[in-house]
């Protein structure tokens, strides 16, 4: 870090990139699977959800499940922005915007996908216009909305100090320059504006944590409040948030190590970071482990005639093998490797940090669809098609299109602003130079 | 010469071996069984009900999606009545279309002709249905309280209606699902008058004004078909509606409309929702303020 004392050296090398050929082609890649996922969806609309493998029992399939998966992601935001902003975690500097936009993208997201799970998307607006309260759906409608707020936010005021710096170096007349203009020309860096700005980040660091607690908790509650094998526990919320932590500092290693190859960041996204974040894992994952064995041993060991199909599906049965790999990927794997130094270098965290990504997604599909096949009454004299689920070309083009879509929004956000902030890291060199005078 | 011979020969497999395989798809067709009935409801226009079967690893399974022409009297155009497509089941219906109203009522008997022509997996049908025209007279006498049914069947002659006696006849009561019987014995004979009563001492639930519908029903007779006959009269126990569904309903609670909420759920989650709001629109609001000191400079 020594080298950096240099502030127009840090802004030239945080400033966004124009894509070489590698970056053309995975975003030429994430919008061809964008184009395919609203191809699926077309057919969706146009045909109907029978274009889906969800019947009456699986009637939850893989959109819900990735639902899940966005929800949790995006609570990444609150742990690294907020959490590390209040315990004055200094390190987190060039993370805060990963963080921040992979929050934002997933949560936009997990708001499309679940519009893509109703037969009638027409029908959206009714959810405000006729929601019931009584409803965890319209729980979740509300908290995801104030979420994404908050997250947008979140991600604005910091962004202010940079935008200055982004106009004075873009092509003046440019169409970007009118846009970095447009939202934040009247940023001057003055006392007053940098007052008013810190106590609104305050403000947002104490008050996304509950509400990303919130939109978590409550999306574990459309499970639990249902009287259904698997799904019916007390210990959900806490399940799901753990769960949800470990994903998202998953996600943000696997993007440091890709930000820090693609625009040669070594200087700024050190081996430090990998290895606080390497540690930081390994405890969500013990967490999650332990809400896991909670989650499965406990009933397991009364192994309730009801319950007993679900269980033995998971332990043995159809899900038996995905069920143990995400188990051992997500959790197991990564504490043993993240254990030792060695495994807390960029390359071995970058794996590891898939392997939990990876395994989570899977984890959701494991929450969900094996419950959907499991009814307490049996499934008596109904088509061979209602007794299993498997997503059709549809289901997966649109979910693949989803995931695309988020990566897509990350890789034009590093197109347009600096991955890593770029007043706050000059800010940061300037006052370790001073405490070292 | 030889060459011409040799094209010949392959000409004449090649005809052959085309009419083997046209042979060949003929054979292949399922024999399909076709059943016709007749069905009338208070002596209007009857319904013909059709069924169709095919024998498979020796047991008759229904046959869906097959198509039928249905013809009164005549398999003609002036007797074509209708085309219906079999269910699920193996069954659909028709009712005998107006237009034959008035040779319906001047002819004694008459006949129903289902036909199935040029299907890919059946050979070609056809099953008539003959029916001799009845009808069944209904009437509910309350005299002192004593309730009586009186049923009479009559067949359709040269002279007018002819009562006609030692015909088997059921008197019910109709319900959702199916007939309940609506005196201890099940089946009646109709004696040399054509009639048949009985006593209805049921006490049964009908609608909230005690409503229930008696009938007298002729089965599947092999002459007449199925004829029923019905009258709606006061003889069930009025029904006190249960409206604790509705009372439920009417209060606060979990499982109620949305003007319905519990008090609890209204207050508490719009006292978060207000106030994360109105944090939210306070941080708004300090965009703008930090907007306005920004103009403020330039302006300076």
């Amino acid at each position: 870090m020594s080298q950096l004392t240099n502030s127009s050296k840090i802004t030239t090398d945080l400033l966004p990139q124009k894509f070489g050929t590698g970056g053309r082609i995975w975003t030429g890649i994430l919008v061809v699977l964008c184009l395919v996922g609203l191809y699926g969806y077309y057919r969706q609309v146009t045909v109907g959800l029978v274009v889906t493998n969800m019947r009456d029992y699986a009637s939850w399939g893989i959109y819900i499940s990735n639902f899940v998966f966005f929800v949790a992601i995006s609570l990444v935001g609150s742990l690294i922005t907020a959490i590390f902003r209040l315990a004055s975690v200094e390190w987190r500097t060039p993370l805060t915007r990963i963080a921040e936009i992979i929050a934002v993208s997933a949560i936009l997201f997990a708001s499309i996908i679940i519009i893509v799970d109703m037969g009638r998307p027409e029908r959206f607006t009714h959810l405000f216009l006729y929601g019931r309260l009584q409803s965890p759906i319209m729980w979740d409608v509300i908290v995801i909305t104030t979420y994404l707020t908050i997250s947008v936010l979140f991600l604005y005021f910091p962004l202010l100090p940079d935008l200055p710096i982004l106009i004075k170096n873009s092509k003046d007349g440019s169409v970007r320059q009118k846009f970095y203009k447009f939202i934040g020309s009247f940023w001057k860096g003055t006392a007053a504006q940098f007052r008013i700005s810190e106590n609104a980040l305050r403000i947002i660091s104490v008050m996304i944590i509950p509400v990303a607690l919130a939109i978590h908790t409550v999306t574990s509650w459309l499970f639990a409040t249902t009287y259904r094998p698997g799904w019916d526990s007390t210990n959900f919320g806490a399940y799901f948030v753990s769960g949800a932590f470990l994903v998202g500092a998953g996600g943000v290693v696997v993007a440091m190590y890709v930000f820090r190859k693609a625009y040669k960041f070594e200087a700024y996204i050190t081996e430090k970071h990998f290895d606080n974040m390497s540690k930081i894992v390994v405890l969500l994952a013990l967490v999650y482990l332990y809400f896991n064995i909670n989650e499965y041993l406990v009933p397991a060991f009364k192994m309730k005639k009801a319950e007993e199909h679900h269980l033995r599906s998971l332990f043995v049965g159809d899900f038996a093998r995905l069920f143990w790999t995400a188990i051992v990927m997500s959790m197991i794997v990564p504490i043993v490797v993240l254990l030792f130094p060695k495994g807390r270098k960029p390359f071995p965290a970058f794996v590891m940090g898939l392997f939990v990504v990876v395994g989570a997604w899977f984890k959701r599909y494991l929450i969900v669809t094996p419950t959907m096949l499991s009814p307490f009454l049996p499934m008596y004299d109904v088509p061979d098609s209602y007794k299993q689920y498997f997503p059709s070309w549809e289901e997966w083009a649109i979910t693949t299109g989803s995931l695309a879509g988020t990566l897509l929004i990350i890789t034009i956000f590093t197109r347009l602003f600096p991955i890593i902030p770029i007043h706050e890291t000059i800010e940061e060199m300037e006052h370790i130079k001073h405490e070292k005078v | 010469m030889k060459h011409k011979y040799s094209i010949g020969r392959i000409a004449t497999v090649l005809c052959l071996m085309a009419f083997l395989a046209q042979a060949q798809d003929k054979a292949k067709k399922g024999t399909i069984t076709i059943g016709l009935a007749y069905h009338q409801l208070n002596n209007d226009l009857p319904v013909i009900k059709v069924s169709a079967k095919t024998r498979k690893n020796k047991k008759f399974q229904p046959v869906e999606r097959v198509v039928i022409n249905l013809f009164f009297n005549d398999e003609t155009s002036q007797g074509f009545m209708g085309r219906v497509e079999t269910n699920s089941n193996g069954a659909a219906s028709l009712s005998l279309p107006v237009r034959f109203k008035a040779q319906f009522d001047s002819l004694f008997s008459f006949k129903f002709i289902g036909t199935l022509i040029q299907n890919d997996s059946f050979e070609d049908q056809s099953t008539e249905l003959e029916i001799s025209k009845a009808k069944v007279e209904l009437n509910l006498e309350d005299i002192d309280s004593v309730r009586m049914i009186h049923a009479k069947v009559l067949a359709f002659q040269d002279t007018g209606w002819v009562a006609q006696p030692e015909t088997e006849i059921k008197l019910v009561v109709r319900r959702l699902m199916s007939d309940l019987a609506a005196t201890e014995e099940e089946t009646f004979t109709t004696d040399k008058n054509g009639e048949a009563s009985a006593e209805f001492s049921l006490s049964i639930p009908g609608d909230v004004q005690g409503n229930v519908t008696i009938g007298a029903k002729i089965d599947d007779h092999e002459t007449y078909g199925s004829l029923v006959s019905t009258k709606t009269t006061k003889w069930g126990v009025p029904l006190d509606p249960d409206n604790s569904f509705a009372k439920t309903f009417a209060k606060r609670s979990l499982w109620a409309t949305r003007d319905k909420t519990p008090l609890w759920l209204l207050i508490f989650p719009n006292l978060i929702i207000v106030t994360v709001w109105g944090i939210i629109f306070y941080l708004i609001f300090q965009i703008s303020r930090i907007k306005k000191l920004g103009r403020t400079n330039d302006t300076v």
